[in-house]
């Protein structure tokens, strides 16, 4: 019936509900042995996604494949893919063992396993107690006991955190590791990166229904290289010095300092001594992933439609980036509206502009700052 | 296939809905053939009694050989299958509200097999209701009818039969109205109002307009003709000579005014079982699961 790879193929998938487009056009790939988180913001089509690679939400176009089957194809589904899904529901009056029995029988597994799953959960104690007293994250378990009463090859979890304490998410990350250790495979959602950041060996990254970023989170985290925090005497020369030796991500901080990626402090100081720019402080900054995030994602609130930080910025010195991401780990084709740069993007000179209308964070915003040269010169140009 | 069964039977078995509504499914079985016996003997003791003796045999008719029992057995069958119809009306709608519904299609290879699993267990149920509410009525009819207004042993199967088919008729029927809704209180409140209130006010209208025979094709109507065209049948063949102007009293008698034979009557309402059925099924195959 199916390959028995545990390959999870998601291709161009895009459901419409009535007018809103719950997911676009998505497509990713999870591969077996690997803990794979699926992020993004509350509301970004994550749940809709999981329905659909599940079969029980039909996908306005697109398809996706578990075992290079679609979900209704697998022959017995529950042997390959197990799920834990927020919406997922037990009778209030059946109790732990007899739910997970009247499954273990659809599924075609002894009853012994009810009580197998339940140890493993860690409710074992809980076997003879009806579901509707169950606290959340006894719930949870009880799902996740649901999703292993098939021995599957695939899991697949929907915010699977939510009611967990904190002992309850330590172990079921232990618990996932191990299962993908296994050859297994592991697609795990949250809107919190914190909260699967030490689980998850790749990510992808969902805003409005769209992919932002898919790929292993170490790349994710590589490309979150450190800062040069650097502040010069002459900026400019620093900063054509610095082009000149191939140096050219390079931005201006709130308080007039250089942003350099891209090279480390040590060799920041030597070009500066070299084009005989004092430094009267420097400093390597680790930027959090977490803004990386937040930042891949934070088009979800913001109307579409061309940034008004961008276009301030070509009059003048308002614009001011603060940090942009290098290039590469953003897919073609997945631009985001309300979040793009329009002929913005100067040589050397990438910028991230935050859209209007994030409040929490604006705190981290910087202030204007760095003067913008005109549109096209770059940096050095105005040097 | 055989999974999935053992499953959806034990999906039933493992809440207790299937007994809270098997008490009184007993209760109101075995009740109200209690009182329609004993209306029923009152009836025939005054009819037999000496003042009615000139009248009878005037019409030349023969009273005492009427086993008016009959009619409150088809009567108190029709009333009590009320159960095991809500009882299907919960089987996917119940699914629905606690969000089951979910686990129950991650289980199975798909829609069409889950969904063609939990009819055959509701068939199954339905079945099983039917024999205990055919047992109540009977027990209820034995204890207030005399002995001659009783059946024969062919009679009782006959109507033990029809009996048990309504019965998984109208859990299926249930089961369909149930998918059709999705929701537990709509299902309840729209199979209670219709078969209880809805129709039988139609009925009068009917009636009243002199077209008796559309009751016959209503879906109430319908499955009533079951049994009441059996019940009716049954009591003609023994009851000698009975004028062709009262077969038509006799059937009302019955509660299946206006209906037809009772296989035609059958065929009638499983086109509405089927009707309903397929609806919901349909709906159920297609809907996104959020």
């Amino acid at each position: 019936m199916h390959d028995g790879t545990g390959r999870i193929v998601v291709q161009n998938l895009t459901k419409q509900f009535g007018q809103v487009t719950a997911v676009q056009n998505l497509s990713f790939t999870v591969e077996p042995g690997t803990v794979t988180g699926f992020l993004g913001p509350n509301g970004a089509g994550k749940t809709t996604t999981l329905r659909m690679l599940l079969g029980l939400v039909t996908p306005t176009a697109g398809t996706s494949l578990i075992n290079g089957r679609p979900f209704n194809q697998l022959g017995n589904p529950a042997r390959v893919v197990g799920a834990v899904l927020e919406a997922q529901g037990f009778h209030p009056k059946r109790t732990a063992r007899n739910h997970l029995r009247v499954y273990a029988a659809a599924i075609g597994v002894p009853d012994q396993r009810a009580d197998q799953v339940l140890q493993l959960v860690g409710l074992g104690g809980a076997a003879d107690r009806k579901a509707g007293g169950f606290s959340l994250g006894m719930k949870q378990r009880l799902a996740l006991a649901t999703a292993l009463l098939g021995d599957p090859q695939v899991l697949v979890l929907d915010e699977p955190s939510n009611g967990l304490d904190p002992e309850g998410i330590a172990w079921l990350r232990t618990f996932l590791q191990s299962f993908a250790r296994g050859g297994r495979t592991v697609l795990i959602s949250s809107h919190l990166l914190a909260e699967v950041e030490q689980t998850v060996d790749q990510v992808v990254i969902v805003s409005r229904g769209q992919a932002m970023y898919y790929g292993p989170l170490e790349q994710l985290r590589r490309s979150q290289q450190s800062r040069v925090l650097v502040q010069p005497s002459d900026g400019n020369a620093l900063v054509a010095a610095l082009q000149a030796q191939g140096v050219t991500a390079i931005e201006q901080t709130p308080d007039g300092r250089l942003a350099v990626t891209g090279a480390e402090a040590k060799r920041v100081a030597d070009i500066a001594l070299q084009a005989g720019v004092s430094i009267y402080g420097i400093q390597e900054e680790q930027v959090d992933l977490e803004r990386l995030f937040f930042q891949l994602t934070n088009g979800q609130y913001t109307a579409a439609g061309p940034n008004p930080f961008a276009a301030a910025a070509f009059q003048g010195p308002q614009g001011s980036g603060y940090y942009a991401p290098p290039q590469g780990y953003q897919q073609p084709g997945h631009q985001q509206q309300g979040y793009q740069q329009q002929g913005y993007q100067q040589q050397g000179y990438q910028q991230q502009q935050p859209p209007p209308g994030y409040d929490p964070y604006q705190a981290q915003q910087p202030p204007q700052g760095y003067q913008q040269p005109g549109q096209g010169g770059g940096f050095g140009g105005n040097g | 296939m055989g999974g999935l069964l053992k499953a959806e039977f034990r999906k039933t078995t493992t809440t207790g809905l299937w007994w809270g509504l098997m008490i009184p499914t007993v209760l109101l079985a075995a009740g109200w053939a209690a009182g329609t016996g004993a209306i029923g003997k009152g009836i025939m003791d005054t009819v037999t009694g000496a003042d009615f003796q000139q009248l009878t045999q005037l019409l030349g008719i023969e009273p005492s050989q009427w086993k008016v029992s009959l009619f409150g057995i088809a009567r108190s069958i029709n009333i009590a299958t009320i159960f095991p119809m809500i009882f299907g009306g919960l089987a996917i709608s119940n699914e629905i509200n606690r969000k089951t519904i979910t686990t129950t299609f991650l289980t199975a290879p798909n829609r069409v097999s889950a969904l063609t699993a939990k009819m055959l267990v509701y068939v199954l149920w339905g079945a099983i209701y039917g024999l205990i509410i055919v047992l109540a009525v009977s027990l209820g009819t034995a204890i207030t009818s005399d002995g001659n207004q009783l059946p024969d042993a062919t009679g009782w199967l006959a109507l033990a039969g029809v009996g048990v088919l309504s019965s998984i008729l109208m859990t299926i029927f249930g089961v369909g109205v149930g998918a059709l809704m999705g929701s537990v209180v709509g299902t309840t409140v729209v199979l209670l109002l219709y078969m209880l209130i809805i129709e039988n006010g139609l009925q009068v209208v009917l009636a009243s307009q002199n077209l008796p025979e559309v009751i016959g094709f209503l879906p109430n109507g319908s499955v009533n003709g079951l049994t009441g065209s059996v019940a009716t049948n049954l009591f003609l063949q023994s009851a000698g000579s009975v004028p062709k102007s009262l077969e038509d009293g006799l059937r009302a008698i019955a509660g299946a005014l206006g209906a037809s034979d009772w296989w035609l009557s059958g065929l009638i309402f499983l086109v509405w079982t089927v009707v309903f059925f397929l609806g919901g099924w349909a709906i159920t195959q297609r809907k996104d699961i959020t």
